[in-house]
């Protein structure tokens, strides 16, 4: 159907000739009116020019079985009337007497419905005979050996040949000669030929066949057309379905299909609309599921985080007391002050975790400089930093200029890997890059600790996950930290990828769009950082050798 | 001179727990476990602070919020286990000064009461100018005309730090630091919300502040005086 794929401008169409082939192609995959007309017109055709051909076969035929018989009675009652001119002829072996026979027998002959007629000398021997005449032109050239031969022989039998005769023009015309034995007193035996030109027949029946020709193709144009018209009451509710199921499935659970009717399309259109029903009142149902979650979210939330308050401040007390306890005492409580502690951020990721996964998290966007916040952010893990020995630098080519964004959560977001990069950095430089493009600006951050290998970069996301198990962790975190980072990056719209190599640390980079614009895939900070060259100016990377058997995974 | 805190809070342990810590420093402590009942004991009592809980049985906090402010500019600081947006913000929104989520730990507590218990640097006799107004700094008392208006301690304070400077452009950060006492990143819709609740009770035409003016992408400054 162009009219609903190529809107383009049939001018633009027709000079874009190269591509009809494709275009065609492309309709006869993915319309069913298209196609079916085609092979309606196509399959119609055949048989149009089957039955047609047939047709002007034997109309073909009849015209020149009548046109002979017509002929050839004609042919048969000259002859009679000239044999009986003959035969009732006296010439008593003179001359002259024969040769005005022959006169006769052309005047007899010229009275046939033909001007074309020939009589020959059976035998040119024969002394006494005179030479034959011809008239309008028939002569000896278009009559064969074999009819000749035939009618010579063939006593009193009529013989008859398809010839092509002159037309006067110096052309030739389809014709039929008859010929006939005569015999002359005295002289032997004649043929008498009557040339008949077939033209009359001839433009009959081209006339005929130009009408069947024109007949058959508006037959056949007709038939597409019909089949057009037909299709279209079937293919219009078909195309709208279809819409109207796109529109279901981008959310839009509204809509419905119009139901006409008792045919088929009103059973499709049925069956459609309950089957919208029920995915409606399941999504309705999950959607409700969902605001329950999130309700028990908050109910746990709060009362989780009612006694969690007593407890800490009890803890806290007793903590800031405890050099008036006996060591046993004092140590009690700090480990219960540690814990409370541990607890309070386990529980607090946990409930960040869930509300993502209620879809309850609502961002507050204001204008915030990516490249100011890394260096908040920075200068606030200053301390960490040292603890480790890691240098943290800051390379900000870009991303000063405000972008929407949730500075809280992208502060956190940065908090976090910057802690890992501290973390797993080795006390090697660590490198926070920030960059910006139209579409985005976007925050790497870098160490160059021992890295990890490619299944386990793939799962660093995963809640709760650790490359290494046994490795001790001296920044306390809840294993919840990427997964929420990586929770934040989605909420803007953004991305948080991350690159390893075991070696040579690992590199992950946070990317958040700008306001109205959407990214894809590209990040202005590649999450590969390359060879490294660019970092090596610094002087910050060397290779670290890994000994083969600590090659297992390090995070 | 002790100062008088109101906890209203319908969790005895944790009511309890903060009387404990707050005594320790040497507060005088009111307990109040009922919503219902809060806005009587607060009549009752008459403290300096009032700690409320957000979520209370009966009437919730922020409906005491909104009752006690009608009649009073006490400083109050809710307790609050929703960090969600709504909640915080029709808790500012209500009049609460200040926040604090729960859990916390003590010392964060009492700083955030004594911010906002401290006596606010009067330098005797000075009056202010901001806009059409007059800001009599001593006798805690802004004008517009003859006509005073009523703003609590921490509305005043506010007004006050923007019109001690009134060339200088106050980051949201800024005031935070210098009005709410946070030395750290701290919510900034405190001072949004906290800026249009003083606007709807000094401008003339709250739509179009001439005393609190919004510099785009930095924060406030003071209007220029009339």
């Amino acid at each position: 159907m162009s009219s609903v794929h190529a809107p383009r401008r049939v001018s633009a169409r027709l000079r874009d000739w190269r591509s009809w082939p494709r275009d065609a192609a492309y309709a006869w995959r993915r319309s069913l009116r298209f196609r079916t007309v085609l092979l309606a017109l196509g399959l119609s055709a055949l048989a149009v020019l089957a039955a047609f051909v047939f047709m002007a076969l034997a109309i073909q035929n009849d015209l020149f079985q009548s046109r002979l018989e017509q002929v050839l009675d004609d042919a048969a009652r000259t002859t009679q009337a000239a044999q009986a001119t003959l035969d009732s002829a006296e010439v008593g072996g003179d001359l002259v007497a024969v040769d005005n026979l022959l006169v006769n027998v052309s005047t007899v002959a010229r009275q046939g419905a033909t001007e074309m007629t020939a009589a020959l000398r059976s035998d040119p021997a024969s002394p006494l005979a005179p030479q034959g005449f011809t008239t309008g032109g028939l002569t000896e050239d278009y009559l064969s050996e074999g009819l000749r031969t035939s009618v010579q022989a063939g006593n009193e039998l009529q013989w008859w040949q398809s010839v092509a005769l002159p037309d006067g023009d110096g052309g030739t015309v389809p014709g039929i000669v008859v010929g006939q034995q005569l015999q002359v007193p005295e002289a032997g035996s004649y043929e008498l030929y009557f040339g008949y030109d077939l033209a009359d027949a001839s433009q009959t029946l081209s006339f005929v066949q130009v009408t069947l020709w024109i007949v058959g193709a508006a037959l056949v144009l007709l038939i597409g057309a019909i089949s057009w018209v037909v299709l279209r009451s079937v293919t219009i509710p078909i195309a709208e379905a279809a819409e109207t199921s796109e529109r279901l499935a981008h959310g839009d659970l509204g809509v419905r299909l119009e139901v006409r009717g008792d045919d088929e399309l009103a059973t499709l259109a049925r069956s459609f609309n309950a089957m919208a029903d029920s995915i409606q009142s399941q999504i309705k149902d999950l959607a409700d599921l969902s605001l329950v979650q999130q309700r028990f979210v908050s109910d746990v939330s709060h009362e989780l985080r009612t006694p969690l308050t007593t407890i800490r401040l009890a803890s806290d007390m007793l903590n800031d007391r405890r050099d008036a306890f006996d060591p046993a005492t004092a140590r009690a409580a700090e480990l219960l002050h540690a814990q409370v502690q541990r607890f309070e951020v386990l529980l607090t990721d946990l409930l960040e975790i869930s509300r993502y996964d209620a879809g309850s998290v609502q961002l507050e966007i204001e204008p915030t400089s990516m490249a100011q916040l890394a260096e908040d952010v920075i200068a606030s893990m200053q301390q960490l930093a040292d603890q480790h020995g890691s240098d943290v630098r800051l390379i900000a080519p870009g991303g000063y200029s405000p972008v929407e964004m949730d500075p809280r959560r992208v502060r956190r977001v940065v908090r976090n890997l910057l802690g890992n990069a501290i973390e797993h950095g080795e006390g090697r430089p660590i490198v926070v890059t920030v960059d910006s493009d139209q579409h985005a600006v976007a925050l790497g951050v870098r160490d160059y600790g021992l890295g990890m290998t490619a299944a386990d970069s793939e799962r660093v996301f995963d809640r709760f996950w650790r490359a290494d198990p046994s490795r001790t962790r001296t920044i306390g975190g809840t294993g919840l930290g990427l997964s929420i980072a990586l929770g934040d990056a989605r909420l803007h719209g953004g991305t948080l990828a991350v690159w390893s190599a075991l070696g040579r640390g690992t590199h992950f980079v946070l990317t958040i769009p700008r306001h109205g614009s959407e990214l894809n895939g590209a990040s202005p900070i590649p999450a590969d950082p390359g060879d490294d060259a660019a970092f090596d100016t610094l002087g910050l990377t060397q290779p670290i050798e890994i000994p083969p058997a600590d090659r297992r995974e390090k995070r | 001179m002790t100062s008088r805190i109101l906890v209203v809070d319908d969790d005895t342990a944790l009511a309890e727990m903060i009387g404990i810590v707050l005594r320790t420093e040497g507060f005088d402590t009111v307990f109040c476990a009922d919503g219902a009942a809060a806005v009587d004991v607060w009549r009752a009592e008459r403290p300096d602070l009032v700690l409320l809980d957000l979520m209370l049985p009966g009437v919730d906090g922020i409906e005491i919020c909104t009752r006690i402010r009608a009649e009073s500019g006490v400083p109050i600081i809710m307790l609050t286990a929703r960090t969600d947006t709504a909640d915080v913000v029709r808790g500012l929104e209500s009049g609460a000064d200040d926040y604090i989520v729960k859990p916390f730990n003590p010392k964060e507590l009492v700083a955030r009461i004594r911010t906002r218990l401290r006596p606010t640097a009067e330098p005797a006799g000075e009056t202010l100018r901001i806009g059409d107004l007059t800001v009599d700094v001593s006798a805690h008392e802004v004008r517009r005309g003859d006509e005073v208006i009523a703003l609590t301690p921490l509305e005043f304070e506010l007004l006050v730090a923007l019109a001690s400077k009134p060339q200088h452009v106050f980051s949201r950060e800024m005031l935070l630091e210098q009005v709410w006492g946070y030395h750290y990143k701290a919510d900034t819709r405190l001072v949004n919300v906290h800026v249009q609740r003083l606007r709807a009770k000094v401008e003339l035409d709250p739509d179009n502040p001439r005393i609190v003016t919004t510099v785009r992408g930095v924060g406030y400054r003071a209007g220029a005086v009339v």
